[in-house]
């Protein structure tokens, strides 16, 4: 059948809206990228759009040269790795028995956990208890207190539900008890889905923000959004110099811009592969019982 | 849980053969201990996930009766005094909560109206993208800024918007003077919805398409057959077909109705914008957190939590009605 007039002009409609609205899901970055290249009078003057006007990489000598925002980048990546790890490792331990038959209490546990979803406690008893735990000022507070994600626990345990059940049987049969079947068996099948929850974790911890912002007053351990944060909010302290004395290739205006283009490059560099893997992942979990 | 009932049955029909050499019928009861010492590795492995929901969520939440005392932290929950529903008064009497209570209700009800269709719509056109890899490149850059933190959003929103941000340079194009719109109450919200919106709408289709995909082409196939054309198959199909995921999604946003997301208000607000803006999250942590008021805060976040059971109690009511509800 031909496509009517009426499609037709729909179809180019709706590929010239779809266009457009994706070019402004990329557009700021690529324009903040631009800013954070060009001349501070370029940047000020509204002349800067997609492409560096008056190029110069002022702006990113500078951020580069900042011990503190290095820091901060290296708390991130050490409670990325530690905190992916560990989150992993506890939600796999978690999701093996909530996917087997034979654990009797399986649906009490998950009844209760999948009910922290619609409760969820205030804000002031979770920050009490995590305080009274002695988190303060400690980066295990950005770790320990969101160790496990349900909406990942509930993924990994569907995807083991899925797994044949002759696969164990045989594997009893050969003497292995739970914990060779988990990680002999059951983890070499499921890369994938460990890869796409990995990342889901892995983009959480770098993200983090609202627990840092609770738990974490000493500015030496300040994580990376909390540190870009706090660049934004006071970007003379990320200048450090007085701009009035002296004549410089940058101003707060491209430093804020390279600054959140620091932040965004790790997530920028994984997306290819996150996106392989997350499409199947987000649906995994929404299979709930 | 359904499998869970057909494997006691199962397994109650081979006891007899199996464990005949046991001849005292086991007491209920025994049942679960027989579980542990039977699977006893499958215990040990859950042991740390159940610490973590007991200390981390169920502990925290047993601590919301700090709401109904005069919460003193070196006495502790147990030392402080109970003072029955007096936070609660308190709160209703301060003129401070009925502001930050409306723009969290306001807020929460421009995200429930322009923010939730708009991943239903965008997955709509989505579909009618034909060419696979058109369709798969526009998905990619759609789903980008879910990835993105909202203090990286949140900069690149203050940015655009700036002085001299790229939005006033369009302004200045067509001969208008800049406008300040984060430091303008009255943008504040359309900003708040509109970057929520930017953030998560890609994000949001993923679960729609996935419903669309299941539905059977052959439905299409007679609909054409009888004459209707795409804007009548999407009314009479391809909507109906989501009604199901479209009510599941609505029941849990409208649980967390008061939620709005403390990431993105403490990112996009500045005091001059608190009029607006202040929302029950962002007030709760400045009294709270910083100043202190454990037990009124505490009473705020339960007021929070009540209105949104109760909102997704009436919505489920409502539900169960025409198709079916959460529970």
């Amino acid at each position: 059948m031909k496509p009517t007039i009426g499609e037709k002009t729909f179809q180019a409609f709706n590929y010239l809206f779809l266009i457009v609205a994706a070019a402004t899901m990329l557009m700021p970055l690529l324009h903040l990228l631009a800013m954070s290249f060009s001349s501070p009078i370029a940047a000020d003057s509204k002349e800067v759009f997609l492409w560096p006007v008056e190029f110069t990489t002022g702006a990113w000598t500078h951020v580069l040269q900042n011990a503190g925002l290095w820091r901060s980048f290296g708390i991130t990546v050490y409670i990325t790795v530690v905190g992916t790890a560990l989150s992993m490792l506890f939600s796999i331990l978690t999701a093996y028995p909530l996917s087997r038959k034979e654990f009797l209490i399986r649906k009490y546990v998950m009844f209760a956990i999948v009910l922290t979803m619609i409760f969820n406690a205030p804000m002031i008893p979770f920050f009490l208890t995590v305080r009274e735990l002695g988190m303060m000022n400690s980066l295990w507070a950005l770790i320990i207190p969101g160790l496990i994600g349900t909406f990942n626990l509930v993924i990994i345990r569907t995807f083991f539900m899925g797994l044949p059940k002759e696969l164990d049987d045989s594997a009893r049969i050969d003497g292995c008890n739970d914990f060779r079947i988990l990680f002999q068996i059951y983890l070499p099948l499921s890369k994938a889905v460990m890869a796409t929850v990995s990342l889901f974790y892995a983009v959480g911890y770098w993200n983090t923000f609202q627990r840092a912002v609770l738990f974490i007053r000493d500015q030496d351990l300040y994580p990376l959004q909390m540190k870009l944060r706090s660049y934004l909010v006071s970007p003379e302290e990320l200048a450090a110099v007085n701009m009035f004395l002296g004549d410089y290739d940058f101003n707060t205006t491209t430093l804020k811009a390279a600054t959140i283009i620091f932040a965004t490059v790790p997530i920028i560099l994984v997306y290819p592969y996150l996106q392989k893997y997350f499409v199947k992942g987000a649906l995994l979990g929404s299979l709930k019982e | 849980m359904a499998e869970l009932s057909a494997d006691r049955t199962s397994g109650s029909g081979t006891k007899e053969t199996d464990r005949s050499e046991r001849p005292a019928p086991r007491k209920p009861g025994n049942r679960y201990v027989e579980n542990v010492r039977k699977h006893w590795m499958l215990y040990v492995m859950i042991l740390p996930g159940i610490l973590f929901y007991i200390i981390f969520k169920y502990i925290p939440l047993a601590g919301s009766v700090i709401a109904f005392q005069n919460f003193q932290i070196f006495n502790g929950i147990f030392g402080s005094p109970w003072v029955g529903l007096d936070n609660f008064k308190f709160i209703f009497t301060y003129d401070d909560f009925y502001n930050v209570l409306r723009n969290t209700a306001l807020i929460a009800l421009y995200q429930l109206v322009f923010g939730f269709p708009a991943p239903i719509i965008l997955a709509l056109l989505f579909n009618e993208v034909r060419l696979m890899l058109a369709k798969r490149t526009l998905q990619s850059l759609f789903y980008l800024p879910h990835f993105l933190s909202w203090v990286v959003v949140g900069g690149v929103v203050f940015e655009l918007l700036s002085n001299q941000g790229f939005v006033n340079a369009i302004r200045e194009w067509f001969g208008y003077g800049p406008i300040l719109y984060m430091q303008e109450s009255r943008f504040f919200r359309t900003i708040v919805v509109i970057s929520a919106i930017w953030k998560e709408v890609g994000w949001g289709t993923i679960i729609y398409l996935a419903a669309i995909s299941s539905i059977d082409p052959s439905q299409y196939e007679a609909a054409v057959v009888d004459g209707a054309n795409k804007w009548k198959q999407v009314i009479y199909i391809t909507l109906p077909a989501l009604f199901p995921t479209i009510l599941i999604l609505f029941l849990l946003n409208i649980g967390n109705f008061l939620e709005l997301g403390f990431d993105q208000m403490f990112n996009l607000l500045t005091p001059m914008t608190y009029s607006v803006g202040d929302i029950i999250e962002t007030y709760v942590y400045r009294a709270g957190v910083l100043q202190g008021q454990y037990s009124v805060t505490t009473a705020i976040g339960v007021f929070q939590s009540v209105i949104g059971f109760t909102l997704l109690w009436i919505f489920n009511r409502l539900a169960r009605k025409s198709e079916q509800g959460l529970w």
